[in-house]
């Protein structure tokens, strides 16, 4: 490329990249505002004071620490299930011959197709059946029976394990299980890292989960908590931002820490199977 | 695969045996034929309820699809021109998609506040117009925006589907890294031979980037349609879950919700469901059929 088009390229890239990262500068600027400064027009990036005391007052102003501990026990949970069960499942895709396992595996693909809606209103029906309403193992059980994307990424990876690492196992004497247990799961780490992880923001930012299934505030997590707030206090925009900031700042550390993990799991989902 | 059977295919075969019943979870679940159906097309017919859902749906869903492809796949081919800073260029881009949507709607509702927001303030001290945004219910998509009554007086044509479009292109990041990943696996000496016959940049990307990526493009066409098709959570927030302003933000997974969890009527809920369902089964099915002529399968 000569200087011209190099030129264009970088004049491009500045003016969208500030685009796109100008609503994030902005809500972080906007959570150490002041209310009368959050409605001064013209807007300024740089807050004349340092309000820290926004984010103490969001805290306090509803039960945070409660949505916190919430949160951190579906991700917890959820995390774990997913691991434990996916793992297992993909261990039985890739390793294993059985019979039907092709057509199963097949259907289980199938369902990442299916609209959450259709299987929405009988799923919710049948965990309130088991009486997990308004309880949050309504929300981490489901994610100790599988989900088809875990497993397909889980058996992606367990398929490119020699299977000369088995059988040297099987014949040193070694089950089933423990081949599963002893030589494929610490092998698999880096996958299951990825699982995990995507498992982990999604329970995260769950939504629509606590709004089918919880009923009770002191239950709620914080992505349903914030949604509460936002409509008790819709006016007080500096608190909101506040809440929203602490909200999505450890999922950006998250990234910022695991971005390669992330980055790899996203574009291994698309490309290569 | 207990686990499979009891989250997929009971709910799934259940959900098409309700949508045929009348079902308030109170009383047991009554068959009641076709009425739920019958109730749908005469919504249809008279343009309420179940009508608006499909247009809303549509006009988002194939608004913003199209338009994340076109945004990401400029974004990455911009990234992989030989540049410095491609790594934190590329975490700009995609930072936004790692949001949390609940997170990402408080901010946006903020930002497109009709009077105070951030983007009017802009456009205002711009000159321009000041949309209404979430307060709105105009579609800038429409014959009605060639008028040119539309845009006088400081009124414009753009509603809240717009704003929920422009806030769906500001989290396509984690698309954009798909294409990215896609264009670096395109081997270099395809540039050279095209470079050496003479071609320019512009031709470069439309002969060579463009149709090795359109396996990818695809790939993300199919999962953006059914995505955004499925959107939830920041349609239930920017419109207070109701579907405000004046039903434009009322999409098929909304209705859904509204009917089987307000309103009580599973079986209504159920039949919008499989409508839902038979609507992403047409389209995944017409745009499998098609792409045999413009997806590139490499050489056989």
């Amino acid at each position: 490329m000569n200087w011209l088009q190099k030129s264009t390229v970088y004049a491009l890239l500045l003016f969208l990249a500030t685009i796109y990262s100008l609503p994030l500068l902005v809500m972080l600027s906007g959570s150490l505002k002041s209310p009368a400064e959050i409605q001064a027009s013209p807007n300024q990036l740089i807050p004349d004071g340092w309000h820290w005391e926004n984010y103490a007052e969001a805290i306090t102003a509803m039960p945070f620490w409660r949505y916190l501990s919430n949160t951190l026990v579906l991700c917890v949970g959820s995390v774990l299930g997913t691991v434990i069960s996916c793992s297992m499942a993909a261990y039985a895709f890739a390793r294993l011959k059985w019979w039907g396992r092709d057509w199963l595996f097949a259907v289980l693909i199938g369902t990442m197709l299916l609209p959450w809606h259709v299987t929405m209103i009988p799923r919710f029906l049948l965990l309130r059946e088991v009486g997990l309403y308004n309880t949050l193992g309504a929300l981490i059980l489901p994610t100790f029976l599988g989900d088809a994307f875990s497993i397909f990424l889980l058996r992606q990876f367990f398929r490119t394990i020699p299977e000369e690492v088995s059988e040297a196992a099987r014949i040193d004497g070694l089950s089933e299980w423990g081949i599963y247990w002893r030589i494929i799961m610490p092998m698999s780490v880096p996958a299951l890292i990825t699982v995990g992880l995507f498992q982990f923001v999604a329970a995260w930012n769950d939504f629509s989960g606590p709004l089918l299934f919880l009923s009770n505030q002191d239950k709620f997590p914080l992505a349903y908590g914030l949604e509460q707030f936002v409509s008790s206090y819709s006016d007080q925009t500096h608190l909101l931002l506040a809440a929203a900031t602490l909200f999505t700042l450890p999922i950006v550390l998250l990234f910022f820490f695991a971005q390669k993990t992330f980055l790899k799991g996203i574009a291994t989902t698309g490309l290569k199977d | 695969m207990v686990g499979l059977l009891a989250l997929f295919v009971y709910p799934f075969l259940v959900s098409l045996y309700w949508s045929f019943c009348e079902y308030d979870l109170i009383n047991p679940p009554r068959v009641v034929g076709l009425a739920n159906y019958q109730q749908l097309a005469s919504e249809f017919a008279s343009g309420t309820g179940i009508a608006k859902a499909l247009w809303n749906t549509g006009y988002y869903a194939l608004i913003s699809v199209p338009l994340s492809i076109v945004l990401g796949v400029s974004l990455a081919s911009l990234l992989s021109c030989d540049i410095r800073g491609q790594s934190i260029f590329r975490t700009l881009f995609y930072l936004p998609s790692v949001i949390p949507v609940v997170a990402a709607s408080i901010l946006w509702m903020w930002l497109l506040n009709p009077t105070d927001g951030l983007v009017n303030s802009i456009l205002g001290s711009l000159g321009l117009w000041k949309p209404q945004w979430f307060a709105s219910p105009n579609e800038l998509v429409s014959a009605n925006a060639f008028a040119s009554s539309a845009w006088a007086n400081n009124a414009t044509p753009i509603g809240s589907k717009d704003a929920l479009i422009l806030m769906s292109l500001w989290g396509m990041g984690n698309f954009m890294v798909i294409y990215l990943a896609a264009i670096g696996d395109i081997p270099k000496s395809l540039y050279e031979a095209a470079r050496i016959d003479g071609a320019g940049p512009l031709r470069r990307f439309w002969n060579v980037t463009l149709p090795l990526l359109t396996p990818v493009i695809f790939f993300n066409l199919v999962m953006g349609l059914i995505q955004s098709v499925q959107a939830f959570t920041q349609i239930y927030i920017v419109s207070e879950g109701r579907g405000a302003p004046a039903d434009s933000t009322l999409m098929l997974s909304l209705q859904l919700f509204l009917s089987a969890f307000q309103h009580l009527d599973m079986g209504y809920a159920s039949a919008v469901a499989w409508l839902l369902f038979a609507i992403l089964g047409v389209s995944t099915w017409l745009l499998f059929r098609t792409s045999r002529r413009w997806v590139y399968e490499g050489v056989r």
